[in-house]
């Protein structure tokens, strides 16, 4: 990995959820590190604990939901450790977020111009024409064309595409450090998708800023990061760059979500890989041992006692499993 | 024919294990689970008062006996005309209850029997029918509610009829709305599809599905409905001495509030509390009630 | 927007006819006018017969009811019966302001006390706060307006006394007797004694469900996607709540105030009735009462038209507030 400097390093990060029904660990133990610049890909199909993962980042996990353990080491300093006010200087300034629903994330009684705008006022000292000026190159900057005539518009006036450019520009207002996109692009049109992935990656290019990819597509993820990490129930299962993963997924369940991107691996192996069967267990049933071995074809006896560790496999190539799959192990 | 009982197996399926969740989430409401003790408590209380305290809640007593402050023979004391205002509680809140249940009843069926007709029809028989809806709706119904007590004539039966004549357009107006969103679901579609006539699917198919916030309604219904008969009473157009209402135990209360407050405590409070216990237990039907909760 | 206005305009013109008629039809019902002022030896036969002739009671009865909506329209709205020798439009034009008072009052104070304390109960949902409000808010929507009029007049009136003796606040009325050419202040201060009574019992009952609905469409936009966006901008909480919450759920709000304004009315009618107010609702009540039916069917009338108008506001309020509706 490259050497540039750490910007956030998530260890053992513990987010329960204390329901009526009894606790269920959204989030048990996760760690992964973006450095400066970088683009890590956080995949995992729902459930899997991801998007609360990153609300835990910025602190806005909804009641019944708690962060009760781990740390969150934002430059260097924890943000559990941080006072509300603090918290909130944080958000929207250094770190922006985008989320899965441009139709509901914006405000529909207020101007896309407005929303904007306040983004901008609650960080920077500066004053209301100044912001409206600022608000209108973003929303140049995010492509939105006549970016003037869309200031004034309200959400419901504007494609679900455009929607999700004015969440951008928003999050984009204060030139963030960390951009955390949740699932932003899943709820658009193939092609919609295509041209906001681009922006992202233009935008990164040209910022430099380090980006918090959340999807269940492992191909966007091929598109976008340099670094992928794989969730399943709470746990990163899977953690290495994205050349070393996409060769050689050690982890049978990226195995098996790779598989359902065609064009990169059947393609190449020619091999009948078996679907990955079954369903996420029930948060309030978690298996014992791997909670992955319910539906593995490779478990054995001691997937069923005991959790694995997330260990060392390939040089930087770490993977929670005792059965890593070998690349030229035939699968039946 | 196979496929429509298939789908009536499936909804009867999944009924059942939706009531048994609403009963288990209404036993957690406490505000709900307090009103139905309390309404239980009076139910029986007037029930099993008059078995127990056998006066004549019409007779009047001979001698000057208006008025007369709680004693052991008059433990709630005697009103303006000198009869034993316990015996009246009694009498009256069986009547009060009963208007009650029996107006908000009628007025949830022909509610919702007009919203079923307007949701599942359209066209020219909804739009009449919500016409008359919004033209009841815009109308002060109380001074209305006089004017029919007084061309109906003053009795139990009357008033129900009159509370019933304005009180059904809000059920009507719900069910039309929840019937219009069940219109465009699968089921209906597989229904009419395979031939099902229009009234096995409304009453069929529809009605379980509005149960819920007629439920909800009625509850909600009876406590206000108590509350109307006790305002045409309190006027003199409701249920008529000697017979006894609460409502119509406070008719004179305006003139003898001042020596004899104590003959507007006990119906009042009757009629308070009762309300109350019915909005309690309506709010945790409504909560145990409400699908968004499940999701 | 101006298509919108004409549109609604006409919408409203079927619903205040409909009305009309239904205020006609059971109105009509009631005993004949006639009949009680046959039997007063002070009324003359001729005068009866004039009177049948100007309302139309020579007519069939639904040429009665369009002689009767021409003389809405016209003005012309006769004599009243309940006070001889006034018109019915003076009568009505005497109480209308007073019920606008009442009603207005209550209106802005039930809104004032609502609205905060149905955020408050929502933002701290299950805590003690909003157990206590929600047990006040039930105990307001639970009461019969009329006894908990009497029950605050025993209250003011009898067991709480000035030290003079005299009551706390007047126990009915609107105004004190000798008052009427008192100065402007005065008179001020003397209604206000008057009103405190009747608008705190009018407002209890639209108090206790107005805090109900706000709480309850207030924990709806908690929930909303949009709200995590505001907080995730790093926005204060309460600019998350007065801005964005608060503006989404006042939405709905309008809506339900305007459907209540029926009620609100009947109430009014009652707790007039109780505090002795000579306003529209007591005059209905007496009017009925004394079979003043041509008396009775305008205020009647007029009270109807009044609640299509204030729902014809609440609709342009609401295009205000809610902009995906502006230009519908």
């Amino acid at each position: 990995m490259g050497n540039n400097e750490l910007l956030l390093d998530l260890r053992n990060l513990q987010t329960y959820f204390f329901t009526d029904d009894g606790v269920v660990k959204a989030v048990d133990g996760m760690s992964f590190q973006i450095r400066k610049g970088e683009v890590l890909g956080l995949v995992g199909e729902s459930g899997c604990g991801k998007s609360v993962a990153s609300l835990s980042i910025i602190r806005l996990v909804d009641k019944p939901g708690k962060v009760v353990g781990g740390e969150i080491i934002f430059k260097g300093e924890d943000l559990l450790k941080k006072s509300e006010e603090e918290m909130r200087k944080i958000r929207g300034a250094e770190i922006g977020m985008i989320f899965q629903e441009p139709m509901t994330s914006l405000n529909p009684v207020y101007t896309i111009g407005n929303q904007i705008m306040e983004a901008i006022l609650v960080h920077q000292d500066i004053g209301e024409e100044e912001a409206q000026k600022r608000s209108i190159e973003l929303l140049k900057l995010v492509g939105i064309p006549e970016p003037e005539r869309r200031f004034n518009q309200y959400p419901h006036e504007l494609s679900g595409g455009m929607r999700q450019r004015a969440m951008i520009a928003m999050a984009m207002s204060s030139n963030p450090d960390l951009l955390i996109s949740d699932e932003a692009t899943t709820a658009l049109d193939v092609t919609i998708q295509a041209q906001i992935l681009e922006l992202m990656k233009d935008l990164q290019k040209r910022t430099g800023m380090a980006v918090l990819f959340i999807t269940h597509d492992l191909s966007l993820v091929a598109e976008m990061a340099d670094i992928v990490a794989v969730a399943y129930t709470g746990k990163i299962v899977e953690y290495s760059d994205v050349r070393s993963v996409f060769k050689n997924p050690k982890h049978p369940y990226t195995f098996g979500l790779l598989r359902s991107v065609p064009s990169l691996v059947n393609e190449q192996r020619k091999v009948d890989l078996p679907a990955i069967e079954g369903m996420v267990p029930s948060p309030y049933h978690m298996p014992n041992g791997c909670h992955f071995h319910p539906r593995c074809p490779f478990a054995t006896d001691v997937c069923r006692r005991e959790m694995p560790e997330l260990e060392e496999k390939l040089p930087s190539h770490y993977a929670r499993c005792f059965h890593p799959v070998e690349v030229s192990k035939e699968v039946v | 024919m196979a496929t429509e009982y298939a789908l009536e197996e499936v909804e009867k399926k999944e009924t059942y294990s939706y009531w048994r969740m609403v009963f288990k989430r209404f036993r957690k409401h406490k505000l709900a689970m307090t009103g139905l003790v309390i309404l239980v408590a009076i139910i029986i209380t007037v029930i099993v008062g008059p078995l127990i305290w056998r006066v004549d809640p019409i007779a009047q007593l001979e001698g000057p006996y208006e008025l007369l402050s709680p004693s052991r023979d008059h433990p709630f004391g005697t009103d303006d005309f000198a009869r034993d205002v316990l015996a009246r509680w009694f009498a009256g809140g069986k009547i009060s209850l009963m208007i009650g249940f029996a107006a908000a009843v009628s007025a949830t069926i022909i509610g919702a029997v007009v919203g079923l007709v307007a949701g599942y029809f359209g066209g020219v028989v909804d739009a009449i029918l919500m016409r008359i809806v919004d033209i009841l709706l815009c109308i002060p119904t109380f001074p209305l509610l006089i004017a029919l007590a007084s061309v109906l004539g003053k009795g139990v039966w009357q008033i129900i009829l009159v509370i019933v004549v304005f009180g059904w357009m809000g059920d009507a107006r719900l069910v039309r709305s929840v019937v219009l969103s069940l219109k465009e679901e699968q089921f209906t579609e597989a229904a009419k599809a395979i031939g099902v006539s229009p009234s096995r699917i409304m009453f069929i198919h529809f009605l379980p599905n509005v149960m819920a916030p007629i439920i909800v309604s009625t509850t909600l219904g009876i406590g206000s409905s108590i509350v109307y008969e006790a305002s045409i009473s309190f006027l003199g157009f409701g249920v008529q001495a000697p017979l006894a209402s609460w409502g119509n135990m406070l008719q004179n209360a305006q003139q003898y509030i001042w020596n004899a407050p104590r003959l507007v405590w006990y119906p009042g409070l009757a009629i308070f509390i009762t309300v109350l216990s019915f909005n309690f237990i309506g709010d945790g039907l409504r909560d145990a009630m409400d699908p968004k909760l499940y999701r | 927007m101006r298509n919108y206005l004409i549109r609604r305009t006409l919408q409203s013109i079927p619903i205040i006819l409909g009305a009309m008629l239904v205020s006609f039809i059971i109105l009509s019902l009631v005993s004949d006018p006639f009949a009680a002022m046959m039997e007063n030896p002070k009324v003359k036969l001729a005068d009866i017969e004039r009177l049948r002739k100007a309302w139309g009671f020579d007519l069939p009865v639904y040429l009665r009811f369009f002689k009767w909506f021409g003389s809405v329209l016209t003005g012309n709205w006769g004599p009243s019966l309940l006070y001889p020798g006034y018109s019915a439009r003076e009568i009505i034009f005497r109480a209308l302001p007073i019920t606008l008072q009442v009603m207005g009052l209550q209106f802005i104070f039930s809104l004032i006390v609502s609205i905060p304390l149905g955020i408050i109960s929502a933002i701290k949902q299950y805590s003690k706060t909003d157990y206590t409000l929600t047990f006040f808010s039930f105990f307001g929507m639970s009461m019969p307006t009329f006894w908990f009029g009497l029950m605050m007049m025993l209250l003011f009136s009898v067991y709480l006394k000035r030290p003079s003796g005299a009551s706390l606040l007047p126990p009915g009325g609107i105004i004190t007797p000798g008052m009427e050419s008192a100065p402007f202040l005065a008179r001020l201060g003397d209604r206000i004694q008057y009103l405190i009574l009747p608008v705190i019992v009018l407002s209890l009952n639209s108090i206790g469900s107005w805090v109900r609905y706000m709480r309850s469409f207030m924990l709806e936009v908690l929930h909303q996607d949009y709200l995590r966006t505001a907080r995730a901008k790093g926005l204060p909480e309460r600019r998350v709540i007065y801005k964005h919450a608060l503006r989404n759920a006042l939405i709905p709000i309008v809506t339900l105030i305007a459907l209540s304004l029926p009620t609100i009315v009947s109430g009014a009618s009652i707790t007039e009735f109780v505090f002795n107010i000579p306003g529209m609702g007591q005059l209905i009540l007496n009017a009925e009462l004394k079979n003043d039916y041509p008396t009775a069917m305008i205020a009647l009338t007029l009270s109807t038209v009044l609640v299509v108008i204030a729902n014809f506001v609440a609709d342009i309020v609401y295009s205000f507030i809610d902009p995906r509706i502006r230009y519908a």
